[in-house]
Protein backbone atom coordinates (compact mmCIF):
# COMPACT_ATOMS: atom_id res chain seq x y z
CA UNK A 1 0.00 0.00 0.00
CA UNK A 2 1.34 3.31 -0.72
CA UNK A 3 1.64 5.96 1.95
CA UNK A 4 -0.43 8.66 1.96
CA UNK A 5 -0.35 11.93 3.92
CA UNK A 6 -3.46 12.38 6.07
CA UNK A 7 -4.20 15.85 5.91
CA UNK A 8 -7.76 15.50 7.34
CA UNK A 9 -7.79 13.39 10.44
CA UNK A 10 -5.78 14.78 13.11
CA UNK A 11 -4.61 11.55 14.30
CA UNK A 12 -2.30 9.49 11.80
CA UNK A 13 -3.76 6.37 12.59
CA UNK A 14 -6.71 7.00 10.92
CA UNK A 15 -7.95 6.89 7.15
CA UNK A 16 -5.24 3.70 6.48
CA UNK A 17 -7.57 1.05 5.35
CA UNK A 18 -8.34 1.16 1.62
CA UNK A 19 -12.55 0.14 1.03
CA UNK A 20 -14.26 -1.30 -1.76
CA UNK A 21 -16.93 1.75 -3.60
CA UNK A 22 -19.16 1.55 -6.42
CA UNK A 23 -19.31 3.80 -8.52
CA UNK A 24 -21.63 4.78 -11.78
CA UNK A 25 -20.15 6.45 -14.76
CA UNK A 26 -21.84 8.27 -17.30
CA UNK A 27 -21.81 5.46 -19.38
CA UNK A 28 -24.08 3.71 -17.83
CA UNK A 29 -21.86 1.38 -15.42
CA UNK A 30 -21.43 0.38 -11.94
CA UNK A 31 -17.78 0.20 -11.30
CA UNK A 32 -16.01 -1.38 -8.38
CA UNK A 33 -13.10 0.77 -6.91
CA UNK A 34 -10.59 0.05 -4.17
CA UNK A 35 -9.41 2.75 -2.09
CA UNK A 36 -9.44 5.96 0.64
CA UNK A 37 -12.58 7.76 1.26
CA UNK A 38 -12.90 11.19 -0.36
CA UNK A 39 -11.91 14.14 2.05
CA UNK A 40 -15.58 15.19 2.27
CA UNK A 41 -16.43 11.78 4.18
CA UNK A 42 -13.41 12.17 6.15
CA UNK A 43 -14.17 15.48 7.07
CA UNK A 44 -17.63 14.14 8.78
CA UNK A 45 -16.08 11.47 10.49
CA UNK A 46 -13.29 13.96 11.53
CA UNK A 47 -15.85 15.96 13.10
CA UNK A 48 -17.57 13.25 15.34
CA UNK A 49 -14.31 12.04 16.94
CA UNK A 50 -13.80 16.12 17.22
CA UNK A 51 -16.58 16.08 19.32
CA UNK A 52 -16.20 12.86 21.40
CA UNK A 53 -12.74 14.17 22.07
CA UNK A 54 -14.01 17.61 23.27
CA UNK A 55 -16.40 15.58 25.68
CA UNK A 56 -13.58 13.21 27.15
CA UNK A 57 -11.11 15.99 27.82
CA UNK A 58 -14.35 18.08 29.82
CA UNK A 59 -15.25 14.92 31.15
CA UNK A 60 -11.43 14.75 32.50
CA UNK A 61 -11.30 18.62 33.68
CA UNK A 62 -14.64 17.78 35.54
CA UNK A 63 -13.04 14.70 37.64
CA UNK A 64 -9.90 16.79 38.63
CA UNK A 65 -11.68 19.56 39.90
CA UNK A 66 -13.63 17.00 41.82
CA UNK A 67 -17.03 17.91 39.96
CA UNK A 68 -17.85 14.46 38.61
CA UNK A 69 -16.72 10.72 39.36
CA UNK A 70 -14.53 8.83 37.20
CA UNK A 71 -17.50 6.64 35.53
CA UNK A 72 -18.05 10.28 33.57
CA UNK A 73 -14.82 10.01 32.24
CA UNK A 74 -14.59 6.54 31.06
CA UNK A 75 -17.94 6.74 30.01
CA UNK A 76 -17.29 9.62 27.49
CA UNK A 77 -14.27 7.33 26.91
CA UNK A 78 -16.29 4.38 25.48
CA UNK A 79 -19.04 6.63 23.74
CA UNK A 80 -21.75 5.67 25.68
CA UNK A 81 -24.76 7.29 27.72
CA UNK A 82 -25.84 6.47 31.18
CA UNK A 83 -28.34 4.04 29.45
CA UNK A 84 -25.78 2.14 27.20
CA UNK A 85 -23.61 2.02 30.60
CA UNK A 86 -26.67 0.40 32.60
CA UNK A 87 -27.06 -2.51 29.47
CA UNK A 88 -23.52 -2.91 29.96
CA UNK A 89 -22.71 -2.97 33.60
CA UNK A 90 -26.22 -4.45 34.58
CA UNK A 91 -26.41 -1.82 36.90
CA UNK A 92 -30.21 0.31 36.46
CA UNK A 93 -30.17 3.81 34.77
CA UNK A 94 -30.63 5.90 38.13
CA UNK A 95 -27.75 4.46 40.13
CA UNK A 96 -25.70 4.90 37.11
CA UNK A 97 -26.75 8.61 36.85
CA UNK A 98 -26.20 8.79 41.03
CA UNK A 99 -22.75 7.59 40.74
CA UNK A 100 -21.95 10.10 38.51
CA UNK A 101 -21.47 11.91 41.60
CA UNK A 102 -17.88 11.71 43.72
CA UNK A 103 -19.35 11.55 46.90
CA UNK A 104 -21.38 8.62 45.86
CA UNK A 105 -18.48 7.25 44.19
CA UNK A 106 -16.21 6.96 46.86
CA UNK A 107 -18.94 5.21 49.12
CA UNK A 108 -18.97 2.72 46.34
CA UNK A 109 -18.56 -0.96 47.39
CA UNK A 110 -16.14 -3.37 45.52
CA UNK A 111 -18.74 -5.32 44.32
CA UNK A 112 -20.45 -2.60 42.08
CA UNK A 113 -16.89 -0.82 41.61
CA UNK A 114 -15.85 -4.48 39.54
CA UNK A 115 -19.11 -4.47 37.85
CA UNK A 116 -18.17 -0.86 36.01
CA UNK A 117 -14.64 -2.04 35.51
CA UNK A 118 -15.87 -5.06 33.55
CA UNK A 119 -18.24 -3.01 31.63
CA UNK A 120 -15.21 -0.32 30.55
CA UNK A 121 -12.82 -3.28 30.21
CA UNK A 122 -10.23 -2.31 33.15
CA UNK A 123 -8.91 -2.69 35.99
CA UNK A 124 -9.86 -1.07 39.42
CA UNK A 125 -6.87 0.96 39.43
CA UNK A 126 -7.43 2.43 36.53
CA UNK A 127 -11.01 2.83 37.28
CA UNK A 128 -10.27 4.72 40.81
CA UNK A 129 -7.50 6.93 38.67
CA UNK A 130 -7.86 8.78 36.30
CA UNK A 131 -4.53 9.73 34.21
CA UNK B 1 -7.30 -29.03 25.85
CA UNK B 2 -5.28 -28.75 22.67
CA UNK B 3 -7.42 -27.80 19.60
CA UNK B 4 -6.47 -28.75 16.12
CA UNK B 5 -5.84 -26.29 13.57
CA UNK B 6 -8.59 -25.87 11.26
CA UNK B 7 -8.51 -24.37 7.88
CA UNK B 8 -11.62 -23.76 5.56
CA UNK B 9 -10.57 -23.51 2.17
CA UNK B 10 -13.11 -20.27 2.01
CA UNK B 11 -12.34 -17.01 -0.23
CA UNK B 12 -11.99 -13.94 0.94
CA UNK B 13 -13.65 -11.07 -1.64
CA UNK B 14 -13.63 -7.60 0.10
CA UNK B 15 -17.03 -6.05 -0.45
CA UNK B 16 -19.04 -2.92 -0.18
CA UNK B 17 -21.75 -4.15 2.60
CA UNK B 18 -20.45 -6.29 5.15
CA UNK B 19 -23.62 -8.93 5.32
CA UNK B 20 -24.48 -8.70 2.20
CA UNK B 21 -20.88 -9.02 1.17
CA UNK B 22 -20.68 -12.34 4.01
CA UNK B 23 -23.92 -13.79 2.37
CA UNK B 24 -22.15 -13.54 -1.44
CA UNK B 25 -18.79 -15.09 -0.30
CA UNK B 26 -20.59 -18.18 1.61
CA UNK B 27 -22.95 -18.92 -1.73
CA UNK B 28 -19.77 -18.91 -3.28
CA UNK B 29 -18.41 -21.45 -0.58
CA UNK B 30 -21.09 -23.89 -1.75
CA UNK B 31 -20.77 -23.37 -5.20
CA UNK B 32 -22.91 -20.97 -6.39
CA UNK B 33 -22.09 -17.55 -8.36
CA UNK B 34 -23.57 -14.85 -6.52
CA UNK B 35 -21.83 -11.36 -6.45
CA UNK B 36 -22.94 -8.76 -3.78
CA UNK B 37 -25.20 -6.66 -5.37
CA UNK B 38 -27.32 -10.08 -6.05
CA UNK B 39 -27.39 -10.95 -2.10
CA UNK B 40 -28.09 -7.32 -1.54
CA UNK B 41 -30.78 -6.97 -3.78
CA UNK B 42 -32.70 -10.42 -2.71
CA UNK B 43 -32.17 -10.15 0.53
CA UNK B 44 -33.61 -6.29 0.70
CA UNK B 45 -30.65 -4.98 1.75
CA UNK B 46 -32.21 -1.13 0.79
CA UNK B 47 -34.13 0.64 3.56
CA UNK B 48 -34.60 4.06 4.73
CA UNK B 49 -35.89 5.32 8.53
CA UNK B 50 -35.68 8.06 10.28
CA UNK B 51 -35.47 7.97 13.51
CA UNK B 52 -34.77 11.07 15.58
CA UNK B 53 -36.62 10.43 18.82
CA UNK B 54 -33.38 8.28 19.11
CA UNK B 55 -29.96 9.12 19.37
CA UNK B 56 -26.60 7.78 18.45
CA UNK B 57 -23.77 8.67 18.89
CA UNK B 58 -25.31 12.45 20.30
CA UNK B 59 -27.33 12.65 16.71
CA UNK B 60 -30.36 11.68 15.41
CA UNK B 61 -30.64 8.13 14.24
CA UNK B 62 -31.00 7.36 10.69
CA UNK B 63 -30.36 4.11 8.58
CA UNK B 64 -29.82 3.36 5.22
CA UNK B 65 -29.98 -0.62 5.29
CA UNK B 66 -32.55 -2.96 7.09
CA UNK B 67 -31.97 -4.24 9.95
CA UNK B 68 -29.09 -7.03 11.10
CA UNK B 69 -29.70 -10.26 9.66
CA UNK B 70 -32.16 -9.45 6.96
CA UNK B 71 -29.96 -9.95 4.16
CA UNK B 72 -29.08 -13.34 5.15
CA UNK B 73 -32.40 -14.45 6.26
CA UNK B 74 -34.58 -13.29 3.45
CA UNK B 75 -32.05 -14.11 0.67
CA UNK B 76 -31.94 -18.25 1.79
CA UNK B 77 -36.12 -17.86 2.43
CA UNK B 78 -36.12 -16.34 -0.67
CA UNK B 79 -33.65 -18.93 -2.67
CA UNK B 80 -35.25 -21.43 -0.50
CA UNK B 81 -31.84 -22.98 0.60
CA UNK B 82 -31.73 -25.28 4.08
CA UNK B 83 -29.58 -22.73 6.68
CA UNK B 84 -29.20 -22.34 9.99
CA UNK B 85 -29.73 -18.87 12.35
CA UNK B 86 -29.31 -19.44 16.16
CA UNK B 87 -30.32 -16.10 16.96
CA UNK B 88 -29.32 -15.98 20.62
CA UNK B 89 -27.25 -18.15 23.30
CA UNK B 90 -27.40 -18.41 26.84
CA UNK B 91 -23.52 -18.23 27.97
CA UNK B 92 -20.49 -16.70 25.65
CA UNK B 93 -18.89 -20.34 26.44
CA UNK B 94 -21.64 -22.41 24.57
CA UNK B 95 -21.33 -19.77 21.50
CA UNK B 96 -17.87 -20.18 21.15
CA UNK B 97 -18.24 -23.90 21.99
CA UNK B 98 -21.24 -24.16 18.58
CA UNK B 99 -18.55 -22.19 16.33
CA UNK B 100 -15.55 -24.90 17.42
CA UNK B 101 -18.15 -27.23 16.44
CA UNK B 102 -18.52 -25.57 13.08
CA UNK B 103 -15.17 -25.08 12.20
CA UNK B 104 -14.77 -29.10 13.31
CA UNK B 105 -17.20 -29.60 10.29
CA UNK B 106 -15.81 -27.57 8.13
CA UNK B 107 -18.70 -24.61 7.76
CA UNK B 108 -17.91 -21.35 7.68
CA UNK B 109 -20.05 -19.62 10.08
CA UNK B 110 -21.16 -16.24 10.21
CA UNK B 111 -22.04 -14.03 13.11
CA UNK B 112 -22.98 -10.60 14.42
CA UNK B 113 -20.74 -8.87 16.12
CA UNK B 114 -20.02 -5.17 17.53
CA UNK B 115 -17.24 -2.90 16.31
CA UNK B 116 -15.86 -1.40 19.32
CA UNK B 117 -13.64 -4.02 20.61
CA UNK B 118 -12.69 -5.29 16.99
CA UNK B 119 -9.11 -5.19 17.34
CA UNK B 120 -8.11 -4.97 13.80
CA UNK B 121 -11.09 -2.80 12.63
CA UNK B 122 -10.07 0.79 11.43
CA UNK B 123 -9.61 3.30 14.97
CA UNK B 124 -11.72 5.78 12.90
CA UNK B 125 -14.74 3.77 13.18
CA UNK B 126 -15.07 2.13 16.29
CA UNK B 127 -18.00 3.30 17.53
CA UNK B 128 -20.92 1.22 19.46
CA UNK B 129 -22.37 -0.46 15.96
CA UNK B 130 -23.77 -3.79 16.67
CA UNK B 131 -24.75 -4.14 13.38
CA UNK B 132 -21.38 -5.52 11.86
CA UNK B 133 -20.99 -9.02 10.39
CA UNK B 134 -17.84 -11.73 9.61
CA UNK B 135 -17.37 -15.16 8.81
CA UNK B 136 -14.93 -17.20 10.49
CA UNK B 137 -13.90 -19.54 8.74
CA UNK B 138 -10.07 -21.35 10.35
CA UNK B 139 -8.83 -21.52 13.67
CA UNK B 140 -4.72 -21.90 14.37
CA UNK B 141 -4.01 -22.34 18.21
CA UNK B 142 -6.13 -19.75 20.22
CA UNK B 143 -6.50 -17.30 17.21
CA UNK B 144 -9.54 -17.40 14.85
CA UNK B 145 -9.08 -16.76 11.24
CA UNK B 146 -12.04 -14.33 9.86
CA UNK B 147 -13.37 -12.65 6.71
CA UNK B 148 -14.35 -8.96 7.38
CA UNK B 149 -15.70 -7.68 4.15
CA UNK B 150 -14.85 -4.49 5.02
CA UNK B 151 -11.48 -5.33 5.20
CA UNK B 152 -8.56 -6.21 1.85
CA UNK B 153 -7.21 -8.94 4.15
CA UNK B 154 -8.42 -12.30 6.28
CA UNK B 155 -7.74 -11.04 9.66
CA UNK B 156 -6.67 -13.08 12.54
CA UNK B 157 -8.58 -12.47 16.07
CA UNK B 158 -7.65 -14.15 19.53
CA UNK B 159 -10.30 -16.13 20.94
CA UNK B 160 -10.86 -13.68 24.25
CA UNK B 161 -11.66 -10.76 21.55
CA UNK B 162 -13.95 -12.64 19.27
CA UNK B 163 -16.02 -13.60 22.39
CA UNK B 164 -15.82 -9.69 23.57
CA UNK B 165 -17.28 -8.32 20.32
CA UNK B 166 -19.73 -11.79 19.57
CA UNK B 167 -21.40 -10.71 23.00
CA UNK B 168 -21.03 -6.50 22.83
CA UNK B 169 -23.96 -4.93 24.73
CA UNK B 170 -26.49 -2.05 23.86
CA UNK B 171 -28.44 -1.50 21.28
CA UNK B 172 -29.05 -4.48 19.01
CA UNK B 173 -26.92 -6.67 20.88
CA UNK B 174 -25.72 -9.99 19.16
CA UNK B 175 -25.71 -11.94 21.57
CA UNK B 176 -23.41 -15.00 20.05
CA UNK B 177 -25.77 -14.76 17.16
CA UNK B 178 -24.61 -16.69 14.29
CA UNK B 179 -25.34 -18.34 11.22
CA UNK B 180 -24.33 -20.88 8.35
CA UNK B 181 -25.46 -22.74 5.25
CA UNK B 182 -26.40 -26.32 5.51
CA UNK B 183 -26.40 -27.58 2.22
CA UNK B 184 -27.10 -25.31 -1.53
CA UNK B 185 -29.19 -27.87 -3.92
CA UNK B 186 -28.19 -27.23 -7.46
CA UNK B 187 -31.64 -25.76 -9.32
CA UNK B 188 -32.04 -22.17 -7.28
CA UNK B 189 -34.81 -20.44 -8.87
CA UNK B 190 -32.90 -17.13 -9.04
CA UNK B 191 -35.75 -15.57 -11.01
CA UNK B 192 -38.68 -15.74 -8.60
CA UNK B 193 -36.21 -14.60 -6.03
CA UNK B 194 -35.30 -11.56 -7.51
CA UNK B 195 -39.08 -10.81 -8.48
CA UNK B 196 -39.79 -11.45 -4.77
CA UNK B 197 -36.75 -9.70 -3.42
CA UNK B 198 -37.89 -6.27 -5.57
CA UNK B 199 -41.44 -6.76 -4.66
CA UNK B 200 -40.49 -6.61 -0.70
CA UNK B 201 -38.27 -3.39 -1.57
CA UNK B 202 -40.58 -2.05 -3.08
CA UNK B 203 -43.03 -2.46 -0.20
CA UNK B 204 -40.39 -1.29 2.25
CA UNK B 205 -39.48 2.05 0.42
CA UNK B 206 -43.42 3.29 -0.82
CA UNK B 207 -45.94 1.66 0.75
CA UNK B 208 -45.45 1.02 4.48
CA UNK B 209 -48.22 3.43 6.25
CA UNK B 210 -45.55 4.85 8.56
CA UNK B 211 -44.46 8.69 7.59
CA UNK B 212 -40.74 8.02 8.98
CA UNK B 213 -40.17 5.04 6.39
CA UNK B 214 -38.89 4.79 3.30
CA UNK B 215 -38.95 7.73 0.64
CA UNK B 216 -41.45 9.89 3.10
CA UNK B 217 -38.71 8.98 5.78
CA UNK B 218 -36.48 11.05 3.25
CA UNK B 219 -39.24 13.58 3.03
CA UNK B 220 -39.31 14.13 6.33
CA UNK B 221 -35.49 14.33 7.21
CA UNK B 222 -35.62 17.09 4.30
CA UNK B 223 -37.77 19.08 6.27
CA UNK B 224 -36.04 18.57 9.66
CA UNK B 225 -32.95 19.54 8.39
CA UNK B 226 -34.36 22.71 7.05
CA UNK B 227 -35.42 23.73 10.82
CA UNK B 228 -31.90 22.53 12.36
CA UNK B 229 -29.55 25.90 11.80
CA UNK B 230 -32.73 27.69 13.79
CA UNK B 231 -33.50 25.15 15.99
CA UNK B 232 -30.33 24.25 17.41
CA UNK B 233 -27.85 26.66 16.54
CA UNK B 234 -24.89 26.12 13.42
CA UNK B 235 -22.65 23.83 15.34
CA UNK B 236 -24.98 20.86 15.88
CA UNK B 237 -26.75 21.50 12.86
CA UNK B 238 -23.61 20.71 11.31
CA UNK B 239 -22.98 17.86 13.37
CA UNK B 240 -26.35 15.97 12.18
CA UNK B 241 -25.77 16.81 8.75
CA UNK B 242 -22.68 15.13 9.18
CA UNK B 243 -24.57 12.17 11.15
CA UNK B 244 -26.49 11.41 7.67
CA UNK B 245 -22.84 11.98 5.24
CA UNK B 246 -21.96 9.37 7.82
CA UNK B 247 -24.58 6.85 7.48
CA UNK B 248 -24.48 7.44 4.02
CA UNK B 249 -21.13 7.38 3.23
CA UNK B 250 -18.99 5.66 5.96
CA UNK B 251 -19.24 2.25 7.62
CA UNK B 252 -19.17 -0.13 4.15
CA UNK B 253 -21.33 1.28 2.77
CA UNK B 254 -20.38 1.01 -1.00
CA UNK B 255 -21.23 4.91 -1.16
CA UNK B 256 -24.37 6.47 -1.61
CA UNK B 257 -25.85 4.82 1.16
CA UNK B 258 -26.01 1.23 -0.56
CA UNK B 259 -28.00 3.28 -3.61
CA UNK B 260 -25.16 2.18 -5.84
CA UNK B 261 -25.29 -1.54 -4.79
CA UNK B 262 -28.86 -1.85 -5.61
CA UNK B 263 -28.58 -0.21 -9.05
CA UNK B 264 -26.02 -2.55 -10.09
CA UNK B 265 -28.52 -5.32 -8.46
CA UNK B 266 -30.73 -3.76 -11.14
CA UNK B 267 -28.38 -3.94 -13.88
CA UNK B 268 -27.19 -7.74 -13.09
CA UNK B 269 -30.69 -8.52 -13.31
CA UNK B 270 -31.78 -6.98 -16.21
CA UNK B 271 -28.83 -8.17 -18.24
CA UNK B 272 -29.42 -11.52 -16.70
CA UNK B 273 -33.10 -11.30 -17.63
CA UNK B 274 -32.83 -8.96 -20.65
CA UNK B 275 -35.47 -6.51 -19.19
CA UNK B 276 -35.29 -2.97 -20.66
CA UNK B 277 -37.23 -1.64 -17.54
CA UNK B 278 -35.03 -2.81 -15.07
CA UNK B 279 -32.58 -1.52 -16.85
CA UNK B 280 -33.79 1.96 -17.04
CA UNK B 281 -34.84 1.62 -13.33
CA UNK B 282 -30.61 0.81 -12.86
CA UNK B 283 -30.23 3.98 -15.08
CA UNK B 284 -32.53 5.95 -12.63
CA UNK B 285 -30.94 4.55 -9.38
CA UNK B 286 -27.49 5.59 -10.67
CA UNK B 287 -28.75 8.99 -11.22
CA UNK B 288 -30.14 9.14 -7.84
CA UNK B 289 -26.74 7.98 -6.54
CA UNK B 290 -24.75 10.19 -8.26
CA UNK B 291 -27.26 12.62 -6.41
CA UNK B 292 -26.78 11.63 -3.12
CA UNK B 293 -22.71 11.99 -3.88
CA UNK B 294 -23.68 15.03 -4.57
CA UNK B 295 -25.27 16.21 -1.37
CA UNK B 296 -22.72 14.75 0.48
CA UNK B 297 -20.04 17.04 -1.41
CA UNK B 298 -21.94 20.25 -0.32
CA UNK B 299 -23.45 18.49 2.62
CA UNK B 300 -19.57 17.87 4.21
CA UNK B 301 -18.83 21.52 3.24
CA UNK B 302 -20.69 23.06 6.22
CA UNK B 303 -19.79 20.06 8.20
CA UNK B 304 -15.94 21.64 7.48
CA UNK B 305 -17.02 25.44 8.21
CA UNK B 306 -18.77 24.55 11.10
CA UNK B 307 -20.38 27.96 12.65
CA UNK B 308 -20.65 29.60 9.29
CA UNK B 309 -22.40 27.38 6.77
CA UNK B 310 -21.03 28.06 3.13
CA UNK B 311 -24.49 26.29 1.99
CA UNK B 312 -27.70 27.35 2.76
CA UNK B 313 -29.40 24.32 4.35
CA UNK B 314 -32.57 25.42 2.59
CA UNK B 315 -31.05 24.70 -0.81
CA UNK B 316 -29.85 21.07 1.33
CA UNK B 317 -32.97 20.20 2.12
CA UNK B 318 -34.41 21.05 -1.40
CA UNK B 319 -31.80 18.89 -2.79
CA UNK B 320 -32.75 15.95 -0.34
CA UNK B 321 -36.55 16.44 -1.53
CA UNK B 322 -35.25 16.26 -5.11
CA UNK B 323 -33.27 13.23 -4.45
CA UNK B 324 -36.66 11.29 -2.85
CA UNK B 325 -38.67 11.96 -5.70
CA UNK B 326 -35.77 10.22 -8.00
CA UNK B 327 -36.21 7.18 -5.59
CA UNK B 328 -39.87 7.20 -5.70
CA UNK B 329 -39.60 6.85 -9.33
CA UNK B 330 -37.54 4.31 -9.27
CA UNK B 331 -39.88 2.36 -7.11
CA UNK B 332 -42.96 3.11 -9.21
CA UNK B 333 -41.28 1.41 -12.06
CA UNK B 334 -40.32 -1.29 -10.10
CA UNK B 335 -43.52 -2.19 -8.65
CA UNK B 336 -45.03 -2.41 -12.26
CA UNK B 337 -42.36 -4.77 -13.50
CA UNK B 338 -42.92 -8.36 -14.35
CA UNK B 339 -39.48 -10.58 -15.34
Amino acid sequence: MEEKSNPVYKNQAYGQYRELFYSYGTDGKFEKNVGFHDESDRVTLQQAWDLFNDRIEEARQKVKTGQASPILYYMEKTLVTPMDLSMHSGIMVWRVKRHLKPKVFSRLGEKTLKKYAEAFNITLDQLKNVD
Amino acid sequence: MEKDNIMIDYKHRQAGHCESGATSNLFNFYGVEMSEPMAFGIGNGLYFSYLPFLKLQYAPMMSFRNLPNTVFHRSMKYLDVDATVIKNFKEPKESMAALDRNLEKGIPTGMQVGVFNLTFFPPEYRMHYNMHNLVAFGREGNDYWVSDTVMELPQRITSEDLQRVRWAKGAFAPKGKMYWINTVHKDLDIKSAVEKGIKKTVYEMIKVPFPLIGVKGIHWLAKDLKKWPKKHGNETASFYLGQIIRMSEDFGTGGAGFRYIYGAFLKETGERYNNADLLAASNLMGNAANRWREFTYMGARNCKNRSKPEEDYGKLSDMLHEIADMEKEVYMKLDKIKI
